[in-house]
């Protein structure tokens, strides 16, 4: 499964990706909205994982431009204490889960893999 | 007489003036040098640190210790701090066995001494530091040093040193809100109540003399305190605040009641309107905002025509709005006899609900 990573967080941004490559996962790493969007818009991702606040375009923004352009693909959302309102409008936008950070690794590897169950 | 300079002065002076152009030339790319040196160290530093972290988290394993290069950088001092710090943002990133990890790797690396030195320090923002440090990496036995920064004189190490006993040792951390003389800033109270897990009952008392404090952030902290907890049997007490002197406090009163709100919060909350000044009444009708309880309805009716206060009315109509008086405002607009200032308060609340 080929998953993308938004995160401007280069700690968890790398976290996130040792984690996904032992499970076997293929990996595109984002530090930036704007670079995410581009991404989502050349490749076929399987699945998203955004982070909320980043420089140039937000998550929400992430998830508007997928619906602009179509993309049906699940996005789980990483947000920070405070947020909620925010995480409502992704929820509106078609994000399919979220945690809130700090958050465990473990317990998103756990979301991907549920989620990708109820894909299949 | 005129003194005039030669030209032989003359080009002194100005061999002069150009060596001290050149050595302050020379020292800004001196200092530029190492600028840039460190910064690179900085970014390398953090890459290898970051992997490690990484590894420690994904893989559980630190690196061992025959890797020499690891073993060398391990030994500059300055690079021991930055590898402090990095765990310890590391550790507010993450939960559960992530965070344990970090936890073991500040073990591992033995740098609990750096942090112990920088609460040692005289500099105030180093000793908040240290105290940060030890606190995030769960250096118990750092408690008893940490309590004598409670009477600090900086805030910074005095609100650092709050946090970290009530991060260690929650409800029963607060102790020191018995004898607390200067302000808990806004920021502050809502740090201390994210520590707290739970309330025991034993300590029920406490929150009594909490109550009855003469600082006035004490009492409103106690107020938010209550309501997180939902701690049900100090209804009582927090209905008596709504006459304390400070209007902060009955401001917070009115949220922790409606937080513990029984069937009888409403009428109370309408009983004591009249006597209360514009800040707490609008915190009134916030309440019964939320509350939607029909009963309100004459009430705030009475509040839109009657109150001499613009803001009070505003809100009196967005409350009534909110609580389905379309009709009923509609029927205020469309009447000839309204004032414009009414109609124009009542167009709002209409305008409010259709954002």
């Amino acid at each position: 499964m080929l998953i993308l990573i938004a995160e401007d967080d280069e700690l968890i941004l790398r976290t996130v990706e040792h984690k996904l490559l032992k499970e076997g996962h293929e990996v595109l790493l984002t530090r930036n909205g704007k670079e995410a969007i581009d991404t989502i818009k050349e490749k076929n991702v399987d699945l998203v994982i955004t982070d909320i606040m980043m420089p140039f375009a937000s998550g929400i923004e992430i998830l508007s431009a997928m619906r602009a352009f179509g993309k049906k693909v699940p996005v789980i959302v990483l947000s920070s204490m405070g947020q909620e309102e925010v995480v409502v409008d992704a929820f509106d936008l078609g994000a399919a889960d979220f945690m809130v950070k700090p958050f465990s690794p473990n317990e998103l590897m756990l979301r991907i893999k549920r989620l990708t169950n109820s894909l299949s | 007489m005129l003194n005039l300079v030669t030209l032989h002065e003359l080009v002194l002076g100005i061999i002069v003036v150009l060596i001290f152009v050149l050595i302050l030339i020379i020292s800004v790319l001196i200092f530029s040098f190492f600028r840039y040196r460190s910064l690179q160290h900085r970014q390398s530093w953090a890459t290898i640190i970051r992997q490690i972290i990484t590894d420690a988290i994904v893989e559980g394993t630190e690196p061992l210790p025959q890797d020499t290069s690891f073993s060398l950088y391990l030994k500059i001092p300055s690079f021991r701090r930055y590898f402090l710090s990095t765990l310890v943002s590391a550790e507010r990133k993450f939960t559960g066995k992530a965070r344990e990890e970090v936890g073991r790797l500040f073990k591992v690396f033995n740098l609990e001494e750096e942090a112990w030195e920088k609460m040692r320090s005289k500099r105030d923002y180093l000793i908040a530091g240290g105290i940060q440090e030890l606190t995030a990496m769960r250096v118990e036995r750092a408690l008893p040093q940490i309590s004598d920064f409670l009477k600090h004189p900086q805030r910074q190490v005095y609100q650092e040193a709050q946090y970290a006993i009530v991060r260690f040792k929650g409800f029963e951390g607060l102790f020191f809100l018995d004898e607390l003389q200067h302000p808990l800033s806004d920021w502050q109270q809502l740090r201390l109540l994210r520590s707290i897990e739970e309330v025991p009952d034993t300590h029920f008392e406490r929150i009594n003399v909490w109550l009855g404090s003469d600082n006035e952030s004490v009492v409103v902290f106690t107020l938010r305190l209550i309501g997180q907890f939902q701690l049900l049997s100090y209804y009582p007490e927090v209905l008596t605040l709504l006459d304390h002197d400070v209007v902060m406090v009955r401001k917070h009163a009115v949220r922790t009641l409606q937080n513990l709100e029984n069937k009888d919060t409403i009428n109370q909350l309408l009983a004591g309107f009249a006597n209360q000044c514009n800040q707490v009444q609008l915190e009134i009708l916030k309440a019964l905002k939320a509350s939607k309880s029909k009963q309100t309805e004459l009430f705030l009716q009475e509040q839109l025509w009657r109150h001499p206060d613009i803001g009070i009315k505003i809100s009196a109509a967005e409350v009534l709005m909110a609580l389905g008086g379309q009709s009923y405002l509609q029927g205020i607009v469309s009447s000839p006899e309204t004032s414009s200032q009414l109609t124009q308060i009542v167009n709002h609340a209409l305008q409010e609900k259709k954002c």
